[in-house]
């Protein structure tokens, strides 16, 4: 390399020729073969100690080994209603899969898979690593090899609020001075809960509701993944509903932007979470779920969401810590 | 002869700023092979990143935003054409510690998407360095910067890494996965010189596009001499007498114009003109009938300034706004 820092000219000439070939093979492109091949520390640890979840033979997304055991953790809002799950770490298919709990707020899933001797992720100390740091997560992977895509950290950490703000999702019809439930969206908070339509929304965490503003009220206070207790008339009846709030764009179709219609695919629940790092892995919504490595192969956090084309949100290494220890006690306190 | 002389001269000391830096090693591997390889990467990047930050703005649209960045002291910015919109247009730009300063469009190339802007309140802004002998080849490693999906202040600017993976005329394309918000907002080389700005994305995720600095470079004094370059499709050239008032007037006994109806969405009425108000002038121009009103108005185009001086119950008032279109 010595000639051509003493000789810039002969180096520009030299590679004219490539001028003709106007194209990057993609090979060399940032998420080659060839490229991600310089990635191969990092994709070792991702082999032993990220998971594959399938939807009996559909991968759905990725997970973050956490115990010699076989406890993963995930991102919960993509294994929902799923019937079929196995889980396959490094070569080996688990497809008997408990999910132990969960994290709403966070959207973390703690599974358990029947294994001994796993590998867990190496935790990083901090996650507050400068803008432009490499990082290392899942790519689409085969079913024995788990494939690595690199990426910087691109952006400064922070709370990504809930779209929209938190809400219900119900589209409420007044009349009387009663809220009816006009409307319930599908795979929305209340549906998830047993609301249906035409309920009658009398209270909310015991606070009488009598105006749509009442419940806006109410909900301006709280965040995603927040309990409420919703109590509702059907026909003679009283009946208590207990709803998990989610962002109210996330759950009503018909709320995409232009960003989101150039983005391909995304996570359905990309916001609401209270802190995340980010960076610029070009991922898919199904390469979610899975750790986020620094180039020691060290866990800096765990992959929530393909926020758009350009952006993907992560679980920083300091919380995630948290969420797992909660959520292992929160399953063992369970079990006895 | 004295011109191309003088062009050389300048050509000369171009080329001896080309000897003096050195290409970053890793572009001339096809791939980084090792540890070493991607250090040297990121340590460039951390680098280059702080001054690149320091001179990309967001530029507040009035629908939506874009980016530019910064390329002199005095607060010469590059932007893409389909960002600026037109030529002599007011509007803001912000720093990325949320910062807004008042700048005013230049010139642009309508179909190749440059355009320039500058921000017209004095004072020593942080800049880049363009790259003006197109020193950059295929596959070398980039970065971008923008404000994706508009400002926000606690994200700060989206920093994305990449290689040129395409080299077409007046068009490159890199890996770096852009989105609403970035058009206009830079790409740099490693050791951050500013090589292009963003211009557009394609359907296929892997195609994002920007304008190399030799297109900037070529119609460089034409748009600083706010030259509306081209035909389209990134900007479309403003037509005179297409503007659009939105107000009917009479004449008032001692000179001005009576407003007798005005439409409720016009910049007019936005701009705080109400029926009664006697419009005195137009852009310096005394006005006493309807004829002189329009003739005024033939000459001017939608987005031109219109500044009203208004007289509302004895009182003067001025009125600025942007003319709307038919």
């Amino acid at each position: 390399m010595n000639a051509e820092r003493i000789f810039p000219f002969i180096l520009l000439a030299a590679v004219s020729p490539l001028a003709a070939q106007q194209s990057l093979e993609y090979t060399h492109r940032t998420t080659g073969p060839a490229v991600t091949a310089a990635f191969e520390k990092q994709r070792a640890v991702l082999q032993a100690s990220s998971a594959v979840l399938y939807d009996d033979r559909r991968e759905v997304n990725y997970g973050v080994v956490i115990s010699p055991a076989g406890h993963i953790l995930t991102k919960a809002s993509e294994i929902e209603g799923i019937e079929k799950l196995s889980v396959t770490v490094d070569r080996t298919n688990y497809p008997e899969v408990t999910v132990l709990a969960t994290d709403p707020a966070w959207d973390v899933a703690l599974l358990k898979v029947a294994a001994e001797g796993l590998v867990p992720v190496e935790f990083a100390e901090t996650s507050a690593v400068p803008h432009g740091t490499w990082v290392v997560a899942n790519g689409v992977t085969s079913r024995l090899r788990r494939r690595a895509l690199a990426g910087v950290i691109s952006a400064n950490s922070r709370a990504i609020p809930a779209e929209g703000g938190v809400a219900l999702g119900v589209v409420i019809r007044l009349n009387d001075d009663a809220l009816i439930v006009g409307e319930v969206a599908g795979g929305g908070a209340a549906e998830k809960a047993g609301i249906r339509k035409d309920d009658v929304i009398l209270s909310i965490d015991g606070h009488a509701v009598k105006k749509i503003e009442d419940i806006a009220e109410i909900l301006a206070e709280r965040e995603t993944g927040d309990l409420v207790e919703v109590l509702c008339r059907r026909g003679e009846e009283e009946m208590a509903f207990h709803v998990t709030l989610s962002a109210k764009n996330e759950m009503f179709a018909g709320s995409m932007s232009r960003n989101d219609m150039m983005s391909g695919d995304y996570s359905r629940r990309r916001s609401g979470f209270p802190r995340i790092i980010q960076h610029d892995i070009l991922g898919s919504s199904r390469v979610t779920g899975g750790p986020l490595l620094d180039l020691q192969g060290r866990c800096i956090g765990m992959n929530i969401a393909r926020a758009n084309r350009a952006e993907s949100f992560t679980i920083p290494v300091e919380e995630l810590r948290e969420i797992a220890d909660r959520l292992m006690k929160q399953s063992s306190a369970e079990q006895k | 002869m004295r011109f191309p002389l003088a062009w050389l001269a300048l050509g000369f000391l171009a080329c001896t700023g080309t000897a003096a830096q050195a290409r970053f090693y890793v572009n001339d591997k096809r791939s980084p092979e090792n540890l070493k390889d991607i250090e040297a990467i990121q340590s460039a990047l951390q680098h280059a990143l702080p001054a690149a930050r320091a001179a990309t703005v967001a530029v507040e649209l009035k629908e939506g935003s874009g980016s530019g960045v910064i390329v002199s002291a005095d607060g010469l910015i590059l932007t893409a054409a389909h960002v600026s919109m037109g030529v002599g247009k007011k509007l803001k730009v912000v720093m990325e510690d949320g910062t807004r300063h008042e700048a005013v469009t230049l010139g642009l190339v309508a179909d190749t998407d440059a355009a320039m802007m500058r921000i017209t309140e004095e004072g020593t802004y942080p800049f880049v360095e363009v790259d003006r002998d197109n020193t950059t080849r295929l596959g070398d490693w980039v970065f971008s910067l923008g404000h994706s999906g508009g400002f926000d202040k606690d994200r700060g600017l989206v920093l994305r890494l990449g290689r040129l993976v395409r080299i077409a005329n007046n068009t490159v394309q890199s890996d770096c996965m852009l989105i609403g918000g970035d058009s206009g907002g830079p790409l740099f080389d490693l050791d951050g010189k500013l090589i292009a700005i963003h211009s557009r994305v394609g359907t296929n995720l892997q195609v994002n596009n920007h304008v190399p600095m030799s297109e900037y470079v070529e119609h460089w004094d034409a748009m600083l001499a706010g030259e509306f370059t081209g035909e389209g499709p990134f900007a479309k050239k403003p037509e005179k007498g297409k503007g659009f008032l939105g107000v009917a007037t009479e004449p008032r006994d001692g000179g001005g114009m009576r407003v007798t109806k005005l439409g409720k969405e016009t910049a007019a009425a936005q701009a705080g003109l109400a029926v009664g108000d006697v419009i005195v002038s137009m852009n310096g121009e005394a006005l006493d009938s309807k004829e002189r009103l329009k003739e005024l108005l033939k000459e001017m185009a939608p987005g031109d300034e219109v500044v009203l001086e208004i007289d509302r119950a004895g009182e003067t008032q001025t009125l600025t706004f942007e003319l709307g279109e038919r």
